[in-house]
């Protein structure tokens, strides 16, 4: 096929939804009027999955770049498309997950006033111009502008019902904790620059990730460097201990949950790893470190979901928990691995997130407890759902089952046997909170709202059960998908898959047995409400906020305090010996004209009689 | 007679003057003191004129002269002002300029 | 045609002055249209000059000379270089938006603006001046209006007495607009005091023959007259620039003052001091600059995190914007003490970014104090519900002083702190990025505070979006930090011509080890 050129289409797939952002954003009317300023930014997402279709099926390679910054008439920064397999098959996920979702948004904010709709729909467009870009960058550097993009976007999505305090927090959590770990990636992207400024012949820098680059700058170079990045990949990926603002980030509007915080923003720190990969192979002790923080990441995030009531939070944490998964994956050296687990989870999350987000809307609450025996009301959602808790759980034939089986053969065969425990654990565990969620919310007890619960309108279900279709059939993809990556993959059964399929099964078993069951009563569960307790009580947030309050605005106060008092009171006391100096000499000053006389005369006889004694 | 009776003339004369400036209260005390300090300058050119036969100093004491009336009208003028707004002619009255 | 463009555009301004004079101070209108035209003039004379300007040929261009005093030398020339066209645009651009942002100043709206217009043509003249005496002249002209600006048509706000000085307080009204428009005023001229001092002994040591900058470049100074005369341009300029510690008449000042008068101030006035710096000071002394960089490098250090910290803690709205160009300053020093090509287009790029995004938000603190009369952060909430757009433009002034990529606040400071990693202080760089983060909290916790929430409270009642002339002022500065962020080479490409002929002589290593 040979419709357009690559570049073309790259060039389609990114301004199409800067043109719906420019377009909605300016035209004060169109923005205010809801509904058409939607269809419009449906347009631009459609364009955008439109193109990258064509892209993947296309499969060429090419690279357009434009001259950004310079120094001495020469230029050393760019901004472009680079259209490579990798590029393109995540720009397809972007697209049609951000497609899925603003269809979705359609019923899901139906009762959203028309000009916070139109607002809605301005920031999802920047959001996909965004994401777009940053699939599609050609070096680190224009990576990390759009890495700050979709930053911004996330936070005016988060903090979409401003009016509610808790939205604000959240939303100003978000930004403040991915920015503190920003600071990794520009110290990165300086210390890359100034690396291969010295080992280029002309003293220009440059921001590129090939293994050339790698080269040239040695291990402790890019131990340096890819070190940096990964911090920043922390804040991003939501990897521990700089996770603690996914949860909050669930104070935005579902479906935003389910495209930013789940499947594709969230996913841009491994996106960096992919792409830097030959960095990061330069530097082991980055890549050891990953394997274990990853596999950290996984379970502890994995075991804070099992006691989560909000349904969005069980998600969110399982968010933070798979992400774990990824950069495990990348850490022990299999880059197919952690990418082929992002696109497989960007389907089924997204699906999870929209599903959670249909029962939502269906009873107005996200606890658990208010859900309950909405099978019987919403059979199709629920069947969707119910499809993607077993795409995460990893039931053998889903989309989770293989993308996680490859990431624990790579850490298996790397001999990473802690991190590989570690994950066979969070594989259970993941199995079990999916299954409790699916429990309680779905079976179980019937909440107050569930007898007025009715089925999904036809804008929220066409997405939710084409996501669906993705959770079922992504696993299936690894082949085409590792080709487009350079990698070669083919599956089949190992010890590692076997137990990891088992603990999934066990794990299912358990959560039924406990919340759908019932086996063991209420009384029975309290034993463990301490420890419920302990893990909600969430040290590390805590003393994040500890930390803010105490030592940051303590800080500040402190200086501004030394700033107004010392350092201002020092100029001050300048002015005030100046005026008391002025003060003490006054005096002489007595206004009578006999006294300026009787100086005068002082003055002449003094001036006299030095006069005449020099004489 | 001899050039230093002058001399000593005016210098009492400006010693008188000074005296005057300073121990006065009226203003126009101090305006007659202030007087009596430039005629002993006066005495003084015409007296050295003499001596040295130069006709400078002469000169010099006739603008002088001139100058002294015009310092007088000015002085008068302070001191009537000074009595329209203070309703006194004693310098202690008038510190305005106190530090 | 294009020799006289320099005269025109810089006295143009000085020429609507003149002309207000005489115009009744009754009729408004024609005060604002000749203010306006003045403003215009000289916007469009900085266009004229920036399409005129030809970056082939580089270097100095469009000189224009009128011999003032020759037996000493003194001419007035103009010239304008890669750095000149950018700050001349600059320049005119926040006159003109100062000029909207002012139009219904009162009281006396007639002399405000003679003395906004004269300030502003003393600034132009500053960054186009090819004679050390014209620049030192205009520099004077620049300042000196602000003491009147700011004690006329100032606000007050109590300080507290407290500290280790606390007895200063009964004989020192701190906080008000006489005090602050004072201490601005005599911190400054302590600084000219040093900068007067330093250029008579550039003067003399050039053989006392010319005042011409181009005629002092090529002198080489005595070793002693290279290290004390740059400490007293560093010291004196730097008052102006905001540097540490003699930055603290840049808050209370810029607390007190009018809008417009902020906007100018901190917009444009500031980065004249910054300019001084690297214009005389590196370029004319480079012995003098490589023996001090560590202390300007590190004190710009303290600048930006230390600026930053204090704006966290202040809950006054205009004393965190303040505080907020102490910080933003620091950057501006920081690239120019690094000594290289990134650092030095950081640098001016940051005079530029800095100037449009603190003129931004000067203009809509003072939109937001005249609508809820109040500056006191803690006291709002909600106005976003009130007043969307004026929250969307606070929203675009905050993410550019937060460096936000696609805003101009990042390219500056990026290329700031690839200068700094360069070279060799690696610190700088790490201190530059510290303090970016905490711009982050303290300008998104106060947008949260001021917009967000429910509210706005009963005691806000007259709130109301933008309208009318006051648009003009928060649409130009926001697009040109978006296009100058999306696309830097706009600016980049000026700023780079003139670095790379005036470095060289200075960091005297080839240009190549300074990428």
């Amino acid at each position: 096929m040979n419709i357009a050129s690559p570049i073309t289409l790259a060039a389609v797939a990114v301004m199409a939804p800067l043109a719906t952002f420019l377009i909605i954003g300016l035209i004060a009317p169109l923005r205010r009027s809801g509904k058409p300023a939607a269809w419009v930014g449906i347009l631009g997402a459609t364009t955008s999955t439109v193109a990258a279709a064509l892209l993947v099926v296309d499969g060429r390679s090419d690279i357009l770049i434009a001259d950004w910054l310079g120094a001495g008439g020469k230029f050393f920064a760019s901004i472009g498309f680079q259209v490579d397999g990798i590029s393109a098959s995540m720009l397809l996920v972007v697209s049609l997950v951000a497609w899925c979702v603003q269809v979705f948004s359609l019923g899901y904010m139906s009762d959203e006033t028309p000009a916070g709709l139109g607002r809605y729909y301005t920031w999802h467009s920047l959001f996909l111009f965004s994401m777009n870009g940053l699939v599609m960058s050609p070096n680190a550097l224009q990576l990390f502008l759009c890495w700050e993009l979709v930053g911004l976007a996330s936070y005016l999505l988060i903090g979409f019902y401003f009016r509610k305090p808790s939205a604000g927090r959240a939303a100003v959590k978000a930004f403040w904790i991915t920015k503190l770990a920003d600071i990794g990636l520009g110290a990165g992207l300086v210390a890359l620059y100034v690396l291969t400024a010295k080992a280029s012949p002309d003293g220009l820098g440059s921001f590129d990730w090939s293994p050339q680059v790698a080269q040239a700058i040695g291990t402790g170079g890019a131990t340096v460097v890819a070190g940096l990045f990964f911090v920043a990949v922390m804040g991003k990926s939501a990897q521990f201990p700089l996770h603690i603002w996914l949860p909050d980030a669930m104070e935005g509007p579902t479906p935003v949950s389910a495209l930013l915080h789940a499947a594709t923003m969230v996913a841009a720190g491994v996106y960096l790893v992919v792409r830097a990969y030959p960095l990061f192979q330069a530097a082991p002790d980055v890549l050891l470190f990953m394997t274990y923080l990853g596999a950290w990441t996984a379970i502890f995030a994995a075991v804070i979901a099992t006691v989560q009531t909000d349904i969005k939070k069980v998600l969110a944490y399982s968010t933070c928990s798979q992400l774990g998964y990824m950069v495990s994956g990348l850490g022990a050296g299999s880059l197919f691995g952690g990418y082929f687990h992002l696109f497989t989870h960007a389907g089924f999350k997204a699906l999870l997130f929209l599903g959670a987000g249909a029962l939502i809307h269906a009873v107005h609450s996200n606890e658990l407890t208010d859900m309950g025996g909405l099978w019987r009301k919403m059979k199709l959602s629920g069947t969707a759902f119910i499809l993607g808790a077993l795409a995460l759980a990893g039931v053998p034939g889903l989309a989770g089952f293989f993308s996680k089986d490859t990431i624990l053969e790579a850490l298996h065969a790397s001999g990473q046997t802690v991190p590989w425990l570690m994950l066979l654990l969070a594989a259970g565990l993941t199995a079990f909170y999916m299954t409790r969620v699916v429990a309680l919310a779905l079976f179980g007890k019937p909440g107050h709202h569930t007898e007025h619960a009715h089925e999904a309108p036809a804008s929220m279900l066409i997405p939710v059960l084409l996501l669906a279709v993705t959770a079922v059939g992504a696993g299936y993809m690894g082949g085409p998908l590792a080709k487009m990556v350079g990698a070669e993959y083919a599956f089949h059964w190992s010890m590692t898959g076997i137990i990891a399929t088992s603990l999934g099964l066990l794990g299912i078993a358990a959560g039924w047995a406990i919340y759908g069951a019932r086996i063991v009563t209420a009384e029975q569960l309290a034993v463990f409400a301490p420890i419920g307790n302990f893990i909600r009580a969430s040290a590390v947030d805590r003393s994040a906020a500890w930390v803010y309050r105490n030592a940051m605005l303590g800080l500040g106060s402190g200086i501004a305090w030394f700033d107004r008092y010392v350092v201002d009171g020092v100029m001050n006391l300048t002015a005030w010996l100046a005026m008391s100096g002025g003060q003490q000499l006054r005096t002489f000053q007595s206004g009578r004209a006999g006294d300026y006389v009787y100086a005068v005369l002082v003055g002449v006889v003094l001036l006299v009689a030095a006069g005449l004694w020099n004489a | 007679m001899p050039t230093s009776a002058y001399l000593l003339l005016g210098a009492a004369l400006f010693c008188m003057g000074v005296f005057g400036v300073l121990t006065r209260r009226n203003a126009i005390g101090v305006l007659i003191g202030v007087e009596l300090m430039t005629n002993a300058v006066n005495l003084n050119l015409i007296a050295l004129s003499r001596a040295n036969g130069h006709l400078t100093g002469q000169a010099f004491a006739l603008f002088s002269l001139a100058l002294t009336v015009a310092e007088v009208i000015v002085g008068l003028a302070i001191v009537l002002l000074l009595y329209r707004s203070h309703r006194s002619v004693l310098t202690d009255s008038a510190v305005e300029m106190k530090g | 045609m294009s020799q006289h463009l320099l005269d025109f555009t810089v006295a143009a301004p000085a020429f609507a002055a003149l002309l207000l004079l005489f115009i009744p101070v009754r009729a408004m209108n024609v005060v604002r249209g000749v203010s306006l035209v003045g403003a215009l003039a000289h916007l469009g004379g900085a266009i004229a000059v920036a399409l005129n300007y030809d970056r082939a040929v580089g270097g100095v261009q469009m000189v224009s000379t009128h011999a003032v005093v020759p037996s000493m030398g003194i001419a007035l020339t103009f010239g304008v270089d890669g750095w000149g066209v950018p700050l001349l645009l600059l320049t005119a651009v926040m006159l003109t938006t100062g000029v909207f942002a002012s139009w219904n100043v009162q009281p006396r709206a007639r002399d405000f603006f003679v003395l906004l217009l004269l300030l502003t043509s003393g600034v132009a003249g500053v960054f186009v001046s090819l004679d050390l005496f014209i620049f030192f002249l205009c520099y004077e002209i620049a300042v000196l209006p602000m003491y009147l600006l700011i004690a006329i048509w100032g606000t007050a706000k109590k300080v507290e007495a407290a500290g280790p000085f606390r007895f200063v307080w009964k004989m020192l009204d701190v906080g008000g607009k006489e005090y602050a428009a004072m201490k601005l005023t005599l911190m400054l001229l302590a600084g000219s005091a040093l900068i007067l001092a330093a250029m008579l002994a550039l003067y003399t040591g050039a053989g006392s023959t010319s005042f011409d900058l181009r005629h002092l470049a090529m002198t080489t100074y005595a070793p002693s007259v290279q290290t004390w005369g740059f400490l007293a341009i560093w010291i004196g300029f730097g008052a102006l620039a905001g540097v540490w510690p003699f930055h603290t008449w840049s808050p209370d000042g810029h607390a007190a003052a009018p809008t417009a008068v902020s906007m100018l101030h901190a917009g444009v006035l500031m980065k004249l001091g910054a300019f001084g710096v690297i214009r005389i000071g590196m370029i004319l002394l480079p012995e003098g600059a490589r023996d001090w960089v560590w202390l300007v490098g590190s004190v710009a250090m303290i600048n930006i995190v230390y600026g930053a910290m204090s704006a966290m803690a202040q809950k006054d709205l205009k004393y965190i914007v303040a505080y907020s160009s102490v910080s933003h300053m620091g950057v501006v020093m920081l690239g120019a003490a690094t000594l290289t090509i990134n650092g030095w287009n950081g640098a001016v790029f940051q005079m530029v970014a800095h100037g449009l995004m603190t003129g931004l938000f000067f203009a809509l603190v003072g939109l937001v104090y005249g609508r809820s009369h109040s500056r006191w952060v803690p006291d709002m909430g909600g106005f976003a519900n009130k007043m969307p757009a004026v929250a969307v433009f606070f929203t675009i002034a905050s993410l550019s002083s937060l460096g936000l990529p696609g805003l101009a606040g990042f390219v500056a400071e990026f290329l700031v702190f690839l200068g700094a990693w360069q070279s060799g202080q690696v610190i700088w760089a790490v201190a530059g990025l510290v303090g970016a983060f905490v711009t982050a909290v303290y300008v998104l916790r106060a947008s949260k505070s001021i917009f967000w929430g429910p509210g706005p409270s009963e005691q806000f009642h007259d709130l109301t979006d933008a309208h009318g002339t006051e648009w003009v002022a928060l649409t130009v500065l926001a697009t040109a930090l978006i296009v100058l962020g999306i696309w830097p080479r706009l600016g980049l490409d000026f700023i780079d011509i003139a670095t790379s002929e005036y470095l060289p002589a200075v960091a005297q290593q080839t240009l190549e080890a300074l990428r």
